[in-house]
């Protein structure tokens, strides 16, 4: 809502500044985003006369203009034609200043020399008309300051009106709530007839029979006609005010409706009477197939949710949110047939969304216009229309067939205290209800409320708590912080995942966050078998887009997105991870959280997964040492650190063949023999898919296994007294063993004593023997109880020969 | 004894002339070793009479004693001089680039938001996680939203399909399904399996048909702030925020609360903070509606609380100096790696 100062200060005469009261409204009533001043900085732009036009030889748009002011009569050049000689008009005299600094001098063209130019309406910063100079009304004082006389240094004032706040949507209630605020008198224009809004004296008979034949969706229908208007523009003021609440200014006709919408909030259309088929109204729900042409030149089918006006012809209007074309006001009109009515919020508000036509109308029909406004903002019409346009009120009638029941509410003073925090004797919190119009009884040691009927919002005892801090001011409340009575705290599981993301980033793994969304195609491109629980996706029915429609069963689609945005932009050394939920169906094992009551539908599963995916150099090359690429050791290093930070049990790794990774660089992980997620480098053909580069590494584990326990603290080890023994030992066994089983099967056979075993070399080559490898390790044996000798470490590289043998086939090498 | 003497000056002459520690050692091998002149005099002692022994024999150690000091002063100098040079060569340039083990970060937006759970723990709340994908129950019905609200349109809200179905669902295409558009359905949850008192946060992705530019991300993050109690009041709100918002941007930050609108609380508030001379909005407030804590399995006559939301993406912005939102989740690793 836009509020310019000056026609609010008609309804109340607030003594602040455009800011002061800015900063006003937003503490008490409604955020204001702005205060703006679009004809700011306009300065010795006078009205003037055309004295003559005529066309410039060899021009096809220009025209040579004689103005006068009544001191100066010059020549000018103007591009528009929507002007005769006699029209008044704005002249930006040379030495003149426009709205944005523009200062307006002399130029020649085509051999005139033009004193200055004569403005429209977009350059005097009222409105967006572009379309011609602006012509002001005849009796516009010549020479006067446009500034001045237009009031053109007016403040609007831009508000966020909420979805409660329907009255701030006209100046009227805006104008009531300041009052009630600030003690100021508040000023409504004389509204004529509609003081007696029961029962309005019509002259003459209802000339346009009105049947509502759909009272749920419209409550009430105040038809008035108004027969031998004279359309044209409306006066200056009128435009400029309209231009600056943001409204275009059309003609007089449908500028009082908007006016009139603009202070009483009650939308209003009104329609050329002889383009009515009858005349006859009706409104009703549209039928299977009707269409209608509305005024913005769209053709629109019909649904059987859409209330519409209807003549006897079939819809002439979409119920508040727009008009048709075939019938709204033009030129030629004549008679006026005004409709002004009460829709309920939803019935609009569906609509209005349907057709994608968010209407000034709509927006506020959508916030709830009480039906008492109806009457109100017809008389107020009728007087503008009247006064801009002439014509005689023929008649009209006001359908009400049943006013709403308005709520009584009971207010319990000491529990508003309690709840606001507030000591507010019951006559205070009485008093600043009865400021807004609410009448207050007192009953049995509480009180009876009736609100206002302009606050169809207030309807339960909260809504008065609201209302009473409002009005006393949400400054005013005093604080307090109570005491929770316990220990806050993040659940183990969330604690452990920090300890998880800080041992990763600390390992050299940069913290991503994809959108949770991918394509079906991606899960095939991952090669996933067809029978994969994660083939099983969960689609959006409007996604964001149209190639990424399903909720993501695994991280590696985002990861590897996120690998190719950075290396298409010459980052190519990336080592990235996530943790984020995984949307999956639910099974017995894995269930969706539970829905709500009465509520037949299950959720998915959301696990929490950690993808991993590196590319390029994971060791920066550094002056005295080359680059390092990523590899699969690098993910598993990255596990690692993971389960070292919550102190998880030792991982078993596996090889694995299964997709996405190559076929021989696989790994599948588990934990205490529960299969969380595999490792590995991407199969060649699902980089080449994803547009990843050679030899990209990937990782996809589940989380919950790893953080279920939180961060367990691990047994401390005591050091042995006694220096122990170190001896190196080597082993052949063919290439194929894996040499995980084969260092356990030394740390097996060295006994209870070791307190380390480490890999310190492979070597394979023709004097081991074709197909064999020798894997050294470097082994500890501490015993705190004596001190071993030669005999311990013989006895124990024995026992490795033995197991090495039995195990694998293999020997020392000696 | 004259001999001695001379032994002595020809001796120290040889020690303070040597230049390298290896003439010096072979001067103290010549005068003082074992096979030296000083011990060859020594060993003639034997030969002596008692008299002329006892004599000599204390000017030879007098000798050795004035040796040893000499030398290992001169030792001393020699292995100073010898340090200087050898060290001196050994020189590196300490301006060379470090060696950094290799470095990762976390995404800014996390880390905002356990900074910000850690003030809300600080005092005295448990923090709650839940469902991303949520019922419209859950998200709207018990949130007291009126059942042709806005938001629960196709235009603000995005909506799941149900399981294994690709096809539009009539008439007006919603699911009962979606992803959720607010932290708030946790509180719910929170009511349903727990008992007042109640102090929860409950920090969360939340999703938006909304389309991406500098300052809306269709996925952002917030963190809902519950509290349920028997006595709990607007001031309790107020004075609760009011520290948070402090330990958040500091002691002096200037704040406002001004009246808003949220279906699920009454009265509804937005609390502002005074930044470079402009209000920005940081979070929307207001008491548990009594229809959500009946929804919530509550009594309102009994139970009362207050809840609010703010948006941890912003703070993020401000927070590192972050123009445009869109970075957020470009996962562009020049921008993430400079954090």
């Amino acid at each position: 809502m836009r509020v310019p100062l000056s026609w609010l200060r008609d309804f109340v005469d607030v003594d602040l500044s455009a800011e002061d009261l800015a900063d006003l409204i937003t503490v008490r009533i409604t955020e204001v985003d702005a205060v703006v001043r679009p004809t700011a900085g306009i300065r010795d732009v006078v009205v003037a006369r055309v004295e003559s036009v005529a066309r410039i030889e060899g021009s096809d748009k220009l025209s040579h203009v004689v103005a006068t002011d009544g001191t100066d009569t010059l020549d000018v050049v103007c591009g528009a034609s929507n002007f005769a000689a006699g029209d008044r008009v704005a002249w930006a005299k040379p030495g003149s200043v426009l709205p944005g600094g523009l200062e307006i001098g002399r130029r020649t063209m085509f051999g005139v020399t033009s004193n200055g130019m004569l403005a429209s309406a977009r350059e005097l910063g009222v409105g967006d008309d572009h379309s011609g100079i602006w012509v002001l009304e005849s009796d516009a004082p010549l020479g006067a300051d446009v500034n001045e006389w237009l009031g053109l240094d007016d403040a609007v004032l831009v508000l966020e009106v909420t979805p409660d706040r329907g009255y701030a949507l006209s100046l009227h209630g805006l104008a009531r709530d300041l009052a009630a605020i600030t003690g100021a008198t508040l000023r409504v224009p004389d509204l004529g007839d509609a003081t007696a809004s029961a029962a309005p004296a019509y002259p003459g008979e209802d000339p346009v029979p009105v049947t509502i034949s759909d009272p749920d969706r419209c409550r009430r229908f105040d038809a008035r006609v108004i027969r031998d208007v004279s359309v044209g523009p409306s006066p200056a003021w009128l435009q400029r005010r309209l231009a600056a609440a943001g409204m275009r200014p059309v003609s007089n006709l449908v500028d009082a409706t908007n006016a009139a919408m603009l202070e009483t909030g009650n939308p209003i259309h009104a329609y050329d009477l002889r383009l009515l088929a009858g005349p006859v109204i009706d409104v009703r729900t549209a039928r299977p197939g009707e269409r209608l042409r509305t005024l913005d030149g769209v053709d629109r089918e019909l649904v059987a949710d859409d209330l519409v006006i209807c003549d006897a012809d079939g819809p002439v209007a979409l119920a508040g949110v727009m008009g048709g074309e075939a019938t709204e006001i033009n030129d030629a009109t004549r008679d006026v047939f005004l409709e002004v009515a009460n829709f309920v919020p939803w019935t609009v508000l569906r609509t209005a969304r349907r057709h994608g036509l968010p209407t000034e109308g709509s927006k506020r029909w959508e916030r709830g216009v009480p039906p008492e406004s109806a009457p109100v903002a017809a008389a107020r019409c009728v007087e503008l229309l009247q006064a801009t346009a002439g014509g005689q009120l023929e008649g009209g009638a006001d359908h009400y067939p049943t006013p709403p029941e308005r709520p009584v509410i009971r207010l319990r003073h000491s529990r508003a205290n309690d709840h606001l925090g507030l000591a507010l004797t019951a006559e205070a919190q009485a008093a600043l209800l009865q400021s807004i119009g609410c009448s207050v009884t007192a009953e049995d040691g509480a009180s009876r409320v009736d609100p206002p009927a302009y606050r169809p919002d207030l309807v339960d005892e909260v809504d008065l708590y609201e209302e009473i801090v409002r009005l006393h001011g949400y400054e005013r409340v005093p604080q307090r912080v109570p005491s929770s009575g316990q220990v806050g705290g993040r659940a183990p599981d969330h604690a452990a995942r920090i300890a998880v993301r800080r041992a990763l980033a600390g390992g050299g793994w940069t913290e991503v966050m994809p959108f949770p969304f991918i394509a079906d195609a991606d899960l095939e491109a991952l090669q996933l078998p067809a029978d994969d629980r994660r083939r099983r996706t969960i689609a959006l029915v409007n996604p964001l887009s149209k190639e990424e429609a399903v909720l993501r069963t695994t991280l590696l689609p985002g990861l590897l997105r996120v690998v190719r945005h950075n290396v298409n932009r010459q980052v190519t050394d990336a080592a990235v991870f996530e943790i984020g939920h995984l949307f999956l169906q639910p099974t017995s094992d894995e269930p969706g959280a539970p829905a709500g009551p009465g509520e037949d539908v299950a959720l998915p599963a959301e696990p929490l997964s950690l993808g991993f995916a590196a590319c390029g150099a994971f060791d920066h090359p550094r002056h005295d040492r080359p680059a390092r690429p990523v590899d699969v050791y690098d993910v598993l290093g990255a596990v690692e650190l993971v389960r070292h930070a919550v102190g998880a049990d030792a991982l078993t790794v596996e090889a694995t063949d299964e997709a996405p990774l190559h076929p021989g660089r696989g790994a599948r992980l588990s934990l205490e023999g529960e299969a969380i997620g595999t490792v590995g480098e991407l199969h060649p053909r699902v980089a080449e898919t994803f547009g990843v580069p050679a030899r990209t590494v990937v990782g996809e584990i589940r989380l919950e296994p790893l953080v279920r326990h939180g961060i367990r603290f691990r047994p401390a080890i005591t050091p042995s007294p006694l220096p122990g023994a170190r001896f190196d030992v080597a082993v052949i066994v063919e290439a194929s063993v894996p040499a995980g089983a084969v260092e356990q099967a030394v740390r097996d056979a060295a006994g209870a004593r070791v307190t380390s075993c480490r890999l310190f070399d492979v070597f394979s080559g023709a004097q081991i023997g074709e197909g064999n490898v020798s894997l050294a390790y470097a082994l500890q044996l501490d015993d705190s109880a004596r001190q071993l000798t030669d005999a311990d470490v013989a006895e124990a590289i024995e026992r490795i020969a033995g197991t090495v043998a039995e195990r694998f086939g293999g020997r020392l090498r000696r | 004894m004259s001999d001695l003497q001379a032994l002595q000056d020809q001796a120290v002459a040889a020690y303070e002339s040597a230049t390298t520690l290896d003439e010096l050692d072979a001067a103290q091998q010549r005068f003082a070793g074992k096979r030296g002149e000083l011990t060859a005099v020594q060993r003639t002692l034997g030969q002596l009479p008692e008299d002329r022994r006892r004599e000599v024999g204390a000017a030879v150690n007098a000798v050795r004693a004035r040796l040893t000091e000499v030398e290992s002063q001169r030792r001393a100098e020699l292995e100073a001089e010898r340090d200087r040079v050898v060290l001196a060569a050994e020189a590196i340039d300490v301006t060379l680039p470090p060696r950094v083990p290799r470095r990762g970060t976390l995404h800014p937006v996390q880390e905002t938001m356990e900074a910000m759970l850690d003030i809300l723990v600080g005092l005295g709340y448990t923090v709650n996680e839940g469902p991303e994908v949520e019922t419209d129950w859950f998200n709207f019905d018990a949130l007291n939203t009126p059942p042709d609200h806005p938001a629960r349109g196709l235009q603000d809200t995005i909506y799941v399909h149900p399981f294994d179905a690709r096809d539009e669902p009539e008439p007006d295409r919603t699911t009962g399904l979606l992803l959720r558009s607010q932290t708030s359905p946790m509180q719910l949850r929170t009511m349903l399996s727990q008992q007042p008192p109640l102090y929860v946060a409950i920090p969360g992705r939340v999703f938006r048909a909304d389309t991406m530019d500098a300052t809306h991300l269709p996925m952002f993050h917030q963190i809902e702030g519950l509290a349920i109690d028997t006595d709990l009041s607007f001031a309790d709100l107020k004075g609760s925020l009011v520290v948070a918002a402090r330990a958040l941007l500091g002691p002096d930050v200037e704040l406002r609360f001004r009246p808003h609108f949220f279906p699920f609380t009454e009265p509804s508030a937005e609390l502002d903070a005074r930044f470079e001379g402009r209000w920005m909005e940081l979070l929307g407030a207001g008491m548990v509606h009594p229809n959500v804590l009946t929804a919530g399995g509550l009594d309102p006559e009994q139970y009362r609380g207050f809840a609010w939301g703010m948006g941890v993406d912003r703070m993020a912005m401000l927070r590192h100096g972050i123009n445009d939102l869109r970075l957020l989740v470009e996962n562009d690793l020049r921008f993430l790696s400079s954090l």
